[in-house]
């Protein structure tokens, strides 16, 4: 929600007008007040979990009273923290945990339902243009021109080294 | 503006001509010099606890170590934790925990219960509870669909 203000108003052009895939100013504005605090994976402040690259560049939400007063609370000695405020900590500087990210989740079904609903289009369109675009083929495939083309092409003795003329006996006139 | 294409171009091909003698340089340097197993944990745990590394710093040793085909030894996680300490970032201590974790991957029965043996020492000297105790090793939380936000 807090991302609409700065969004709004004349300066949403000129926003992304300026190269989004440089982390230009609309990424900045994206990220609001949430700490930069590393390279991340290529970068530009972006977050997002994974096992490959498990620290982001920023931490997941925004700097507020509560987490400053926490984090005053950090500096001294991590037994007086209670688990309740490490699990905050934690929360506040990632979005999911390993076992949160990496849960199994029925994904595949809307991707394996979206794959075939894409194939069925596929063969739809083909079916159609075959129907309704294509005119018939031509006479020269039939079987006859086929087979004419063929005696031609051994009479012309076309590539008798590797080819089609290097399997037929001209002495015996049959296939070798 | 063809003619600015041009000289980018050409600069981009001179540096990326020179980027690649000197790289082929390096690593020619680098033959028969291969790193011990030993040498590794011991730069990475320099790397760790060099005096004023900061957050940015851990982070990339980190992503560089959780990136790589091995599971980090309890030395050079120790050292993790305790660059995290410094820096006073208990959740990356946590993060960095569960990384080692996932590392060990199918190998989690028997080589996870020996790292956290051997950490263990470290864990409760800096207070750092372990992903068991916070309950991370299940899913916590479901995500919102962002259809409902």
């Amino acid at each position: 929600m807090s991302l609409i203000p700065c969004l709004r108003g004349r300066n949403l052009f000129q926003m992304t007008r300026r190269g989004f895939a440089s982390g230009g100013d609309l990424i900045r504005l994206m990220v609001a007040d949430r700490e930069v605090v590393g390279y991340g994976i290529n970068g530009r402040p972006i977050y997002f979990d994974s096992p490959d690259c498990p620290f982001p560049a920023i931490r997941y939400r925004e700097v507020n009273p509560e987490l400053c007063a926490l984090r005053e609370k950090e500096l001294d000695d991590w037994k007086k923290l209670s688990l309740d405020e490490k699990k905050q900590l934690y929360r506040h500087s990632f979005c999911q945990t390993y076992a949160e990210f990496q849960h199994f989740t029925p994904e595949w079904k809307l991707c394996l339902g979206v794959a075939l609903w894409v194939v069925a289009l596929g063969i739809g369109i083909s079916i159609s243009m075959k129907t309704l675009v294509y005119r018939k083929l031509p006479d020269t495939f039939d079987d006859e021109h086929q087979s004419a083309q063929l005696r031609r092409i051994i009479q012309l003795q076309m590539n008798p080294i590797t080819g089609i003329s290097s399997k037929w006996c001209y002495h015996e006139n049959k296939w070798k | 503006m063809l003619s600015i294409t041009a000289r980018n171009l050409a600069s981009a091909l001179r540096s990326s001509l020179v980027g690649t003698s000197s790289r082929v340089a390096a690593v020619r340097c680098l033959h028969g010099t291969e790193e011990s197993a030993e040498e590794f944990d011991k730069r990475y745990e320099k790397y760790f606890s060099r005096d004023g590394i900061d957050g940015w710093e851990i982070r990339k040793g980190m992503n560089d170590l959780l990136g790589m085909d091995l599971v980090p030894s309890p030395k050079i996680i120790e050292a993790g934790l305790r660059a995290s300490r410094r820096v006073n970032d208990i959740a990356l201590a946590i993060r960095w925990l569960e990384g080692c974790k996932d590392k060990c991957g199918d190998q989690k029965a028997t080589l996870y219960p020996y790292l956290l043996e051997k950490i263990t020492p470290t864990l409760q000297e800096l207070g750092i509870p372990t992903i068991e105790e916070l309950g991370y090793d299940k899913p916590e939380l479901a995500l919102k669909s962002v259809y409902d936000a």
